[in-house]
């Protein structure tokens, strides 16, 4: 009897949807300022992209009912940030503002997880997302000064200033680019996620040049000086990308991997695919161009290597050995090399 | 978009011209930034630095060459364990029974000067047999061997060994999906979980730290030790001559880490790949040179650092639990004390899993400080009002195997709970503000809980249908 009770009150409480929980938990969002923020950054997509948003658009975005949208978007007019016209939605001038703000605190909120932290890439937008809705102009000021004002955001969208300006980029979409020609990455599309989850198991970032090796309807092989990618043109068609300036930018050399056991080599560069927090760490250890890099031992379990470089002994991982390049010394240089 | 208006003045033109000019950089700026400023660092040393390239690191190298060989880094690794616990082990039982022999003293005296006062018996029961008894024994069980501990801990730190250790063993954390300075971690661990679980702060991918800090709490620390102590001297050491009893001990709790660490491994590789999922991230990890540690900075962060931070926090949980302790066995309902019917109610659960009420309720009673699991089971065998000890190891054998029955199965058992149970409150809390998570925290008090209770539940009902099997 009591059984009989308990799941009749938690199915009251707690069915999706309807459950009094669920309903608490949507009026509580509807009030909130994520609720007003998220809509403000649909809207100033879709105004960025040429089209006008609407109520369906917007409740498709946020998933959320026709019926709480309308009451969402009404709160917004009173508050002065949307007009209602026929086509649909406009930002007024205030409205416009803000989105700015939420767009900028989101991208520099990429910006920082992916070189400060290791969060994971396919972690990183969710993250964002999140955090963009904590922090006040002041806060994001100071961060984007604490930061030296970076203009590109990890997938390569600009990041607006203080003032709301920001550098819009020349691209083409990778889908179509002519077959042949270098090209590098300038943005990656981080939406739908599931797209987004391919292009980074490719492991594909901006700055990166790429060749398009084949071309057909139904998939794309591209070339990398490292490997060889296939990718549906639909997964292309969120890689933008514009000519290659100059020369290839790929470092030349060998991995240090291929060092053996009492070799010496020089750095000649980091792998493009080497972002981040992996980079700056490289960098940070002196792992530079030109610097001395000596094999000195390997782990009781053979993986990780220690080498010593600028004669420090560091460890590193098989993976990460992989991601720099040198060139071996030869056996009679080392000498005076030392 | 932008707002022109008002004129700018001479900074923010500046600032103005300087974000443009930032714009038309390419992403490499960074990397050109970096290697200006090591070719600068470069021609200075060159000029002003020289160095002796043929008197350096022979020594160095040589003693590397041992510590992480393939055939001696990991037995190597394996004896220092050891030797480290003997030398806690041995070196903290005088000073412990002084302390306990010193703070029992004062407690006599405190409840002599109650009664001089009048206090009624409750009160004087209470502070001076339930609150001070508790805070006593934490104090006299927890403190000599972490004092010891922990400095041969930060000479090892100092010394520049335990990076070796990470390296030595990070392929075993990588195929875990988890950092190879999750072993930093864990050796910390075995002093305290509460500062294993800060020192979890080394490790910079979020995923990985919070592996670490889910599992730190496989390794048996200090305030365990007594309890696998006991256990391993009646069970195992009573097979060994007197001489070699320490060192059998020690040998006892070096297997009992080695099932820990295989349990954190197999745990945070589970994790890896469920809730945590995710590759591993990069490592890197300096090896420093060896050096003479500095004698000073070895005590002051081993002692004020983390044994005064440590003990302050258990003293701190220590003073409730003693207080209801008292509290249990003194509440008497219906005959008996509420330590009698609590154990009563816990004990079908208790022998379906190899152990019993009594042991259950000790260490529901010890989720502040599990130095007090030996005594409050002494303590609800005999029946007394407080927390006692018994003078000798045959006085103990005497009561645990001949009047309460325990076994080999039972004592297997209470080892594998009290290395796999839940944290105590004081590491939970910490965990609590490392991670700044309620969900976290939850989760690293009930998944040690539920692994323990589900693999003890294998191991006693497989030594029960055995034991059907073969008639005993």
């Amino acid at each position: 009897m009591t059984g009989i009770i308990v799941l009749i009150l938690a199915s009251v409480l707690f069915v999706p949807q309807y459950g009094l929980f669920w309903r608490f938990r949507r009026r509580r969002w509807l009030h909130s300022r994520q609720a007003v923020e998220d809509a403000l950054a649909h809207l100033h997509q879709f105004q960025h992209d040429g089209h006008p948003a609407s109520v369906e658009s917007l409740s498709n975005t946020l998933g959320t009912s026709m019926k709480h949208t309308l009451v969402l978007v009404n709160r917004m007019a009173q508050m002065d940030l949307v007009v209602v016209t026929g086509q649909g939605m406009r930002l007024t001038a205030a409205g416009h503002r803000w989105a700015l703000q939420i767009v900028r605190a989101h991208r520099l909120f990429e910006r920082y997880l992916a070189d400060e932290t290791s969060v994971p890439r396919e972690e990183i937008h969710a993250r964002a997302h999140r955090l963009e809705h904590t922090v006040t102009e002041a806060q994001v000021d100071k961060m984007d000064a604490d930061m030296g004002h970076p203009a590109f955001d990890p997938q390569g969208d600009p990041i607006p200033n203080a003032a709301g300006d920001m550098k819009e980029i020349d691209s083409q979409k990778l889908v179509d680019w002519p077959a042949g020609v270098p090209a590098l990455i300038v943005h990656i599309e981080d939406e739908p996620p599931e797209v987004y989850a391919q292009i980074i198991a490719e492991d594909l970032h901006p700055g990166m040049v790429i060749t398009i090796l084949d071309m057909s309807p139904v998939r794309l092989v591209i070339g990398t000086p490292d490997a060889e990618h296939v990718l549906a043109p639909v997964v292309a068609a969120n890689v933008s990308v514009r000519e290659a300036p100059g020369e290839i930018v790929e470092p030349a050399g060998v991995q240090l991997t291929t060092l053996k056991h009492g070799e010496t080599g020089r750095v000649v560069g980091l792998a493009p695919a080497c972002q981040g927090l992996t980079r700056r760490r490289f960098q940070d250890l002196g792992l530079t161009p030109g610097a001395r890099v000596e094999r000195v031992m390997q782990s009781a379990f053979s993986d990780p290597t220690a080498y010593r470089v600028r004669n420090t002994m560091i460890a590193l991982r098989r993976e990460q050995s992989d991601l720099i390049r040198i060139e071996k010394t030869p056996r009679k240089e080392q000498e005076f090399d030392a | 978009m932008s707002d022109t208006s008002t004129k700018p003045t001479a900074g923010e033109d500046i600032l103005g011209r300087v974000e443009e000019m930032q714009r038309g950089l390419d992403g490499t700026y960074r990397d050109e930034i970096v290697e200006a400023i090591y070719q600068d660092a470069e021609a200075i040393t060159r000029k002003v630095v020289r160095t002796d390239e043929s008197a350096s690191y022979p020594w160095d190298q040589k003693l590397d060459r041992i510590v992480t060989s393939k055939i001696w880094g990991l037995p190597f690794m394996a004896l220092l364990l050891g030797v480290v616990f003997w030398i806690t082990i041995s070196g903290a039982n005088v000073p412990s029974s002084l302390l306990a022999e010193g703070l029992f003293w004062l407690g006599a005296r405190g409840v002599e000067l109650f009664e001089a006062m009048g206090m009624p018996w409750w009160v004087t029961g209470f502070i001076w047999h339930g609150v001070y008894r508790g805070l006593a024994w934490v104090i006299a069980v927890m403190l000599p061997p972490m004092a010891i501990f922990f400095p041969i801990f930060t000479i090892l730190e100092d010394l520049g060994y335990l990076p070796r250790v990470a390296f030595n063993v990070d392929a075993l954390f990588k195929k875990a999906g988890a950092h190879g300075k999750q072993a930093l971690t864990m050796s910390m661990g075995l002093g305290c979980n509460a500062a294993g679980v800060v020192a979890c702060r080394v490790i910079d991918s979020p995923r990985e730290r919070l592996i670490a800090i889910l599992t730190n709490n496989f390794m048996p620390c200090n305030g365990r030790w007594p309890t696998l102590i006991i256990l391993a001297t009646l069970f195992v050491a009573a097979a060994f001559p007197p001489a070699f009893a320490a060192m059998a001990a020690a040998g006892s709790l070096v297997l009992i880490v080695l099932i820990g660490a295989a349990t954190t491994l197999l745990v945070s590789a589970v994790l890896s790949r469920s809730f945590l999922r995710g590759e591993a991230s990069s490592f890197t990890l300096e090896l420093p040179p060896y050096r003479r540690p500095s004698i000073l900075r070895v005590l002051y962060t081993s002692l004020i650092d983390r044994t005064i931070f440590v003990l302050w926090r258990a003293v701190v949980m220590a003073v409730p639990a003693g207080g209801v302790i008292w509290l249990l066995s003194n509440i008497h309902a219906g005959g008996q004390s509420l330590t009698v019917w609590v154990s009563q109610w816990l004990e079908p659960v208790g022998r379906a899993i190899g152990l019993d009420g009594v042991i259950l309720l000790a260490y529901i009673i010890a989720i502040p400080a599990n130095e007090i699991v030996v005594p409050t089971i002494i303590m609800a065998y005999t029946g007394a009002g407080m927390m006692i000890e018994l003078d000798t190891m045959a006085e103990l054998q005497h009561l645990l195997v001949d009047q309460q029955g325990w076994t080999l199965l039972t004592a297997v058992c209470l080892m594998l709970f009290s290395l796999l149970h839940n944290p105590c409150s004081t590491t939970m809390w910490t965990v609590y503000r490392e991670t700044r998570s309620v969900k976290w925290t939850v989760v690293s008090g009930l998944m040690p809980l539920a692994i323990a209770f589900l693999l003890l539940f294998i191991v006693a009902q497989t030594a029960y249908w055995v034991m059907g099997l073969m008639g005993w």
